[in-house]
């Protein structure tokens, strides 16, 4: 480590400016990022640019192959499935509920995570220990078993599994906030600020959280990952969206029947699910090289 | 010193194992229809039985002595009856639970196998082409949802190979007696003729079960043995054993391996929910007679007892699990026995 450091003119950006610049020399995080914003814009414009409606059924073109077969249709990209539904607006729309209620979940969870990790964070002694008992316990209920617990008290659906999800990834972010609220409050500067006559929340809002909110970024992609997984694996054991949803995982286990006939519909909204986990883990994978490096430097 | 840490541990047992007793207790509430017929599991209750239900559930004492009695119950192993079957949870559990410990053990020690030292490789060579090629197949097992990755499996080597088979732990042509529940020594104990050929039958069923399982947990005790091998490599203690003459692999074994593998233990334990989860999917696909395809079964019959009782035996495994890496983690490195 290099002990005395000139403060050269490059050198002197601001720190998103320098967290980008240590990103964007990663190839892999920037396709991830590209791969992240296409799904995104997927899920915000899904319900306009949807060649076909997702939920009509045509009689008439009932298991159409893909196009690049000889006997797909160039309207219909990668064919109908069983009930003459064309499949690329259902995969498009599929990017709505998946990746679109999966993003939902985790900013709940994160706000939520905040909330209790800054409260847990700040205290000390006795209410700590027990925050953490409670947590302890949440940490030990996989969240199928949560999800299933919460579909057996509600009712099966798209949003009653969010909540298990939610749930299942609290415990996480709260331990992870936590943790990094500690970190920071033993540094000298929040000691400084302390003397200067700041409340605990002046702390927390002005010197503790500017600080740890790439910490966050980082937990927020690792949890958007798993809540994808999450999402589309409850969709798939029919435990989260219901039959005519076009969730990605729903789409597989409806074409569970056609495994022989169709294994497209199989194999492209699987791909989906993996593209997007994907681009996800490169992005929080390059953020977090990033930032490993810009506090090198 | 060790005492007073064993002490603190069962008294954090202690109060999750209440918790979680408590929340078990609830569910009887909070599922819909009526609170005897939860609690009990019996289907058609007649209305002179009804009384003496009540009084033998304590339903019509306050709640903590209702608790109480369900936690006598629970420890005598009265766990109610199944909604579907009229059989006893417990007998239920016991029958099926082995599955899914035999198939998590057999992933857990595959992911053990590959696991650390395809991380350990992956550390030392960081800037190698094949270190490099090791980190980006782990980025993409992790980003596998599992059961697709499970339906291309099966689609590639039983529907087109036709080479394994998809679904269950033996060829019903088989009659293993059960006396543990666990299918490989089931078959070792028992006294059959066809012993190879069962013991061939069972491993092909096992292995594409196993690999589905393992890809999470590989991937992930990759990517952290190497994180925490290149984080070990980086302190100050491995460059004065290089200075003070050690060779390379003296030093990887001595000083790097042990400090890195210390974090890996613990990871285990955090990670164990998360391989609860998969199994249960796993079982599914594969109709692997486990706890995690008897509870989905529940919930799409809504057999409450079963949710109630699998709730507290999954749980329960999650929570040894965890104190057992932790016990272990503390065990090994001095260091963690201060906290």
């Amino acid at each position: 480590m290099k002990k005395f450091r000139l403060y050269f003119e490059e050198q002197n950006r601001g720190p998103l400016t320098q967290l980008w610049q240590q990103f964007q020399r990663q190839h892999a995080a920037v396709f991830g990022l590209i791969m992240f914003s296409f799904f995104l814009l997927l899920t915000i414009l899904a319900p306009v640019i949807t060649p076909h409606n997702p939920y009509l059924q045509n009689p008439d073109l009932l298991l159409l192959a893909p196009s690049w077969s000889d006997q797909g249709l160039v309207q219909y990209p990668f064919g109908t499935d069983d009930l003459g539904r064309d499949l690329m607006s259902r995969l498009m729309k599929g990017a709505t509920y998946t990746f679109g209620i999966a993003l939902i979940t985790v900013l709940g969870s994160l706000l939520m995570g905040l909330a209790l990790g800054a409260m847990a964070g700040m205290s000390k002694g006795v209410k700590s220990s027990i925050f953490n008992h409670v947590l302890d316990l949440a940490l030990t209920i996989p969240s199928l078993l949560l999800a299933i617990i919460i579909v057996a008290v509600l009712g099966p659906g798209l949003w009653n599994t969010t909540w298990a999800i939610m749930l299942a990834l609290l415990p996480q972010f709260v331990h992870g906030i936590r943790n990094s609220i500690q970190d920071t409050l033993k540094q000298d500067y929040v000691a400084a600020y302390r003397l200067d006559g700041a409340s605990n929340w002046q702390v927390l809002r002005y010197a503790v959280l500017p600080n740890i909110w790439e910490h966050l970024t980082v937990m927020a992609t690792m949890a958007l990952s798993t809540a994808i997984l999450d999402i589309a694996a409850l969709g798939f054991l029919g435990l989260g969206a219901q039959a005519p949803t076009s969730e990605w995982g729903v789409m597989i286990a409806d074409a569970l029947d056609l495994i022989y006939l169709a294994p497209w519909a199989i194999a492209l909204p699987g791909v989906l699910v993996f593209a997007a986990v994907l681009s996800v883990n490169l992005v929080g994978d390059g953020l977090r090289t990033a930032m490993k490096k810009r506090r090198e430097n | 010193m060790m005492l007073h840490y064993f002490l603190r541990r069962c008294f954090l047992i202690g109060f999750v194992f209440v918790a979680l007793t408590i929340l078990a207790f609830s569910l009887s509430y909070l599922f819909p229809g009526e609170v005897l017929t939860n609690i009990s599991g019996l289907t058609d209750i007649k209305p002179e039985q009804r009384q003496s239900l009540i009084e033998y559930y304590a339903l019509d004492q306050s709640l903590l002595q209702q608790y109480i009695a369900y936690l006598n119950r629970i420890l005598d192993g009265e766990w109610g009856l199944s909604f579907s079957s009229q059989q006893p949870v417990l007998s239920e559990i016991v029958a099926v639970f082995p599955a899914t410990i035999e198939l998590a053990s057999y992933a857990l020690l595959l992911s053990f196998v590959l696991g650390i030292p395809l991380g350990l490789f992956a550390a030392v060579k960081a800037d190698s082409f094949l270190g490099r090629l090791i980190s980006g197949i782990t980025l993409v097992a992790y980003s596998i949802p599992i059961f697709w990755w499970a339906l291309l499996l099966i689609m590639l080597f039983s529907l087109t190979l036709a080479v394994l088979p998809t679904a269950g732990r033996i060829s019903v042509l088989f009659d293993i007696p059960t006396t543990t529940g666990f299918m490989l020594p089931d078959i070792w104990l028992s006294d059959i003729s066809y012993k190879s050929e069962a013991t061939l039958d069972a491993l092909r069923h096992l292995l594409l079960p196993a690999v589905v399982l393992a890809t999470f947990p590989t991937t992930v005790m990759i990517r952290f043995t190497r994180d925490s091998m290149l984080a070990v490599l980086e302190q100050s203690y491995i460059k004065t054993a290089r200075a003070k003459g050690l060779s390379r692999a003296q030093v990887l074994y001595h000083h790097g391996l042990r400090n890195a593998l210390l974090p890996v233990i613990r990871q285990i334990g955090l990670q164990f929910s998360t391989l609860i989860t998969l199994a249960m999917i796993t079982e599914v696909i594969f109709s692997w007679p486990g706890i995690g395809q008897w509870l989905l079964d529940s919930i799409y019959q809504r057999n409450y007892p079963a949710i109630q009782g699998g709730l507290l035996v999954v749980s329960c495994l999650v929570i040894v699990v965890n104190m057992l890496t932790e016990i272990l983690h503390t065990l090994f490195n001095p260091l963690a026995r201060k906290a």
